[in-house]
């Protein structure tokens, strides 16, 4: 850039020699080159694993605690080396043992406190050196300064250049080192790479902390190896093409927002992209050797194509936005991850983070900084286990819930058929009528619109214990918490199972759908008997279509709640069927009906509409009747009453009212009872029989009888006139009394 | 016995047209259906209670509609039963649906037809708006008409709808109920609303029929009244107006006058007990009392007698007297 600045720059680094670089302006070679390495063999290194870390955190942190890594220094950012590598095979360079070198190289990068501390030894390290060695030239290109070194730092270090701090802000063409193999121009405001690709046999390019905005001019550093561009403005990853043996690449601290253009770099082991604007991870194909990767502190929200990285061991995904495992979840497919970072992340908040992470990737041996114990594997999978039967047993339940939504459609479909069936029959037994009845073609689309609605109801009731107990074709029983739900008038067979005293204790609720309410009347005793905890009745399209039907319902137990759907139930149309319901089971003293609380107005109001009828049914039905309507259970009591009717009118109506309110049940309202068409027609059938006979027995009777009574009347018509005759006859005969005495006499005599 | 009739006939016949046989039939199908409970307070005693039952109209409640169409009594008596327990429902001010009132007319008897209930309806309402809301009394009346002279409106139909089309009616064998019904319906919709048949000429037909008719039929002068009143008329204009007669209903004796509906004072006292005695009932006796309580001496008899209907009968006090023993 400017010249003259450089030139200040570079002349106070003559003058200050311990700027720790050596720069030797000087067209000489020397073959020492080997003398003057650096060099990190095993056994020297006191951080073996730790080499070239300018920026290092998470080599720090992976290996000697996470204080560092939550925390990073700024100097700490990237780290770009693996642990178990060491030098010689990263950079293939010949090593010899040179302790100034490596204090000089390895040190500078750990911290600060070491770094001026470095500067010494670089210093130190090339006694000989001294700013005079330094020249910058600015003579062919003018913009360019013109790097040369004195031969001796040449000789020293032949392959190796370091411009750290030296306000540079382009990079100087660096004349006569094509050999050179590292060259760092750390910390300087260089914002173009240029004039370096004369260098071909670089190896390791640093060019940390400066204000390159694009990757460029390093398309003929072939060899190139280790490229670090951490802070830097870069905004995109590009022209990596001829870097085919880039091994690390540091690219931390820039403006990246995705990731591209690296697939070719298959011997890449080390990526550094921490601290960019990742958005998320993908396209990461092509990667075959990468070991390491470190996304920190960007805003992924997903990443993926983890699983095509075959090498992938360390994957650092602190301090990002992912709050779901579902979204990294091609982590569980990679293999050979074996550390993973997740801390900084929503996901990391969940209580179930931990196990779901070590349950899904099994190969991992380091979370979050921290080892795998054998404790918190063990907890995982016993989780996952549970989490896994969860699933299943989810499945099964929703699998049965499809089974029971087909059981009911089909259930209802039968129903469908059987009621239109049914109406058919009605209308064609009336032609006449004016009114058909609607009721098919709205109990169609009623139905089909209301399953929909059932199994969404169904859905949401998943976490109860739900236990389906047979589904067959025609019918459906379930047991849903304290439901017992029947479809179908098949399932009325299950009262006759034998349930257990648990369940059966259990039930409160019994709902029957796409059943005859005649059929239901049948299965009250066994109902009664089977669930004697039943409160809560419901009734959806069952044909409730008369308020006598509610009578049937009187000879159960208990009931507090009564819920009858509207659908399929045309009774519930009646504004009378409620206080009906009311009056008729007031003995259950009822809380709910549809729903709605009872109200004392309600029971008033029910009283005040059927309170005579009862009154009626119970004083005026003549007493012989009484006794053929109320069944065999009341007859007992009730001949109990006649009796004492029968002696003490007066005190006997007292006891009558005692006895009623001891009885559940009013008896006035007991006569009020239901018989199923089916049962009445059988009466009915029976009734004929009798009919027949009376029929007969009665006009022989009657026939009789008027038969006698004709003769009776004629005797009497005809008595008087006998009676004059016979006196006429007498009288006539006694006339002439002398003859009449002879007669008599003869006849006496006769005798004898 | 004495009368007149009596002579005319002889004994069978005469007890078959009074029904007597049907009432005899019926009593003993009801021991022989329950006899061994019966048997266990007498035979003597059922005999007497049946005829009590018979007489007070009370024999019909919950009994199948076959016997409660049996004879014009039974008829009478379900009329009677059908207002006194559901008078409520009316006093309600509840408007119903044919339906509704179906249903309540099968809470007295389980197997009471639908077919009467819409043909009663149908007095009441248009042939299209049979979904609507009738008042209790509407229905009440046009349901005593066409429940009582079912036979006979089903005779008349036959001849209306002769006249309609100009067929001389006399030379109609007059048909059974069920067979008149299926022709009477659409032919009406379509002209019999418009213009119907000759008043006077209608008459003549329905004297006719009235005079050889076996079944029971309104009064002849009374049907007179009706028809000299207007010019035409029209099958339903017929029924409703019948339904609407004063007269008619009090020849019929089942129902008190419209006016009187609602009124049955000793229900209304049987009621306000039974209302004290809903559990946990605070104030429904105050307002029970509020009722208006008529000064008309009537009594509500389960049965006053048919042709005495405005009569006060000493009676049927006892027979309250004696429900109210039972009761309380």
């Amino acid at each position: 850039m400017i010249p003259g600045k450089y030139r200040s720059v570079s002349g106070r680094a003559a003058n200050n020699v311990n700027c720790g670089l050596h720069l030797v302006i000087q067209t000489s070679t020397l073959p020492e080159k080997n003398k003057t390495e650096f060099r990190f063999s095993r056994d020297t290194s006191p951080f073996p694993g730790r080499l070239l870390q300018h920026d290092l955190e998470r080599n720090y942190s992976s290996r000697q605690g996470d204080g560092r890594v939550i925390s990073p220094s700024p100097r700490n950012k990237s780290s770009f080396i693996s642990s178990t590598t060491n030098v010689t095979e990263l950079y293939g360079l010949d090593m010899k043992t040179t302790t100034s070198s490596f204090s000089a190289f390895g040190d500078c990068s750990i911290q600060t406190p070491f770094k001026s501390r470095l500067r010494q030894g670089c210093h130190s390290a090339g006694p000989n050196v001294s700013g005079d060695h330094i020249n910058l030239v600015s003579s062919s290109l003018p913009s360019f300064p013109i790097l040369q070194r004195s031969s001796e730092e040449k000789s020293l270090y032949s392959d190796r250049l370091t411009l750290e701090r030296q306000k540079l802000t382009v990079c100087p063409i660096i004349d006569g080192e094509e050999h050179l193999r590292l060259l760092n121009f750390q910390h300087n405001f260089i914002t173009r790479i240029q004039n370096i690709s004369n260098l071909q046999s670089l190896i390791f390019l640093d060019l940390y902390d400066n204000q390159i905005e694009e990757i460029s001019g390093l398309s003929t550093l072939r060899s190139l190896r280790v490229l670090l561009l951490g802070k830097n403005r870069i905004k995109k990853i590009s022209n990596l093409e001829n870097l085919k043996n880039l091994d690390v690449l540091d690219l931390h601290g820039n403006q990246i927002t995705k990731i591209e253009n690296v697939n070719h770099l298959c011997d890449l082991r080390v990526l550094n992209l921490a601290r960019n604007f990742l958005s998320h991870v993908d396209n990461l194909h092509g990667l075959d050797s990468l070991t390491e990767l470190n996304l920190r502190h960007n805003q992924i929200t997903f990443v993926r194509d983890v699983d095509n990285l075959p090498c992938l061991q360390r994957l650092f995904l602190s301090f990002n936005n992912i709050s779901s495992f579902d979204s990294v979840s091609c982590l569980a497919d990679s293999t050979s991850l074996s550390d993973i970072t997740f801390d900084g992340n929503p996901l990391a908040q969940e209580s179930w983070y931990k196990h779901t992470v070590l349950q899904n990737m099994t190969q991992l041996r380091q979370l979050d900084m921290k080892r795998v114990t054998e404790e918190e594997r063990r907890v995982a999978s016993v989780v996952a286990k549970k989490e896994e039967e969860k699933k299943r047993e989810s499945q099964k339940q929703s699998l049965l819930k499809e089974k029971k939504r087909l059981t009911i459609n089909n259930v209802a479909r039968n129903w469908d058929l059987q009621q239109r069936v049914s109406n058919n029959a009605i209308n064609a037994d009336r032609k006449d009528c004016a009114s058909p009845p609607r009721d098919s073609c709205q109990l169609d689309g009623s139905t089909t619109s209301s399953l929909p609605a059932e199994t969404g109801s169904l859905d949401s009731g998943l976490t109860s214990a739900l236990q389906g107990l047979s589904v067959t074709d025609t019918h459906l029983v379930e047991i849903e918490g304290d439901t017992l739900s029947l479809y179908g008038s098949g399932a009325l067979e299950c009262l006759d199972r034998n349930w257990s005293l648990q369940t059966a204790g259990m039930v409160t609720t019994i709902s029957f759908t796409f059943i005859e309410f005649d059929e239901i009347v049948q299965v009250f005793p066994k109902l009664k008997i089977k669930f004697p905890n039943s409160l809560h009745l419901k009734f959806k399209e069952t044909n409730l279509v008369m308020l006598q039907q509610f009578n049937a319902l009187a000879q159960l137990r208990r009931v507090d709640q009564l819920t009858v759907d509207p659908q399929g139930n045309p009774v519930v149309n009646f504004t009378l069927w409620k206080y009906y319901v009311l009056f008729r089971l007031s003995h259950f003293s009822m809380q709910k009906i549809n729903g709605t609380e009872v109200t004392q107005n309600d029971m008033i109001m029910a009283e005040r509409l059927f309170g005579i009828l009862a009154h009626v049914a119970s004083s005026e039905l003549p007493q012989y009747r009484m006794i053929s309507i109320l069944g065999d259970a009341r007859r007992k009591q009730f001949r109990y009453l006649l009796e004492t009717k029968g002696k003490k009118p007066g005190i006997a109506s007292e006891e009558n009212n005692d006895s009623k309110r001891v009885m559940g049940e009013n008896t006035n309202r007991a006569t009020l009872n239901y018989t199923t068409k089916e049962w009445h027609n059988e009466k009915l059938e029976e009734i004929k029989e009798k009919k027949k006979f009376c029929q007969m027995y009665v006009e022989d009777l009657v026939k009789e009888a008027t038969d006698i009574n004709m003769k009776n009347e004629a005797l009497q018509k005809l008595w008087p006139q006998m009676f004059i005759e016979l006196v006429r006859d007498a009288v006539i005969e006694i006339r002439n009394k002398n003859t009449y005495m002879k007669v008599c006499l003869q006849q006496i005599t006769d005798q004898k | 016995m004495l009368s007149p009739e009596r002579l005319a006939l002889p004994d069978y016949e005469y007890l078959a047209q009074r029904h007597v046989l049907t009432y005899m039939e019926d009593a003993v199908c009801q021991l022989l259906e329950n006899r061994e409970d019966i048997s266990q307070y007498g035979i003597a005693r059922f005999f007497t209670e049946y005829f009590n039952s018979v007489c007070q109209g009370t024999h019909i409640l919950f009994r199948e509609f076959s016997f409660i169409q049996a004879t014009p009594h039974n008829r009478a008596s379900f009329l009677r039963a059908f207002w006194r327990c559901f008078r409520t429902v009316g006093k309600n001010g509840d408007l119903l649906t044919m339906r509704e009132y179906h249903c309540l007319l099968q809470l007295l008897c389980p197997d009471f037809p639908l077919e009467l209930t819409q043909k009663a309806a149908r007095i009441v309402l248009m042939d299209d708006a049979m979904d609507c809301l009738m008042s209790f009394s509407d229905f009440l009346f046009a349901f005593q008409i066409q429940f009582y002279y079912s036979e006979f409106l089903d005779n008349v139909a036959v001849i209306y709808q002769d006249l309609l089309s100009g067929k001389n009616p006399n030379t109609v064998i007059v048909p059974t109920s069920s067979s008149g019904q299926h022709y009477q319906r659409p032919a009406l919709g379509e002209a019999g609303m418009l213009e119907g048949v000759e008043a006077s000429l209608f008459y003549q037909c329905l004297e006719n029929l009235c005079d050889r008719h076996k079944y029971s039929c309104p009064p002849p002068a009374l049907v007179k009244e009706i028809l000299s009143n207007v010019q035409k008329l029209t099958f339903y204009g017929f029924l409703v107006a019948l339904s609407k007669h004063h007269g008619i209903n009090q020849a019929l004796g089942a129902l008190p006058d419209k006016g009187d509906l609602m009124h049955d004072p000793a229900m209304d006292e049987e009621l306000d007990r039974l209302l004290a005695q809903v559990p946990g009932l605070v104030n429904a006796t105050s307002e029970a009392s509020c009722l208006p309580s008529r000064t008309s001496s009537r009594v509500g008899s389960p049965w006053r007698p048919l042709h005495h209907s405005r009569k006060v009968d000493t009676e049927s006090d006892g027979s309250t007297e004696e429900t109210d023993e039972s009761e309380t």
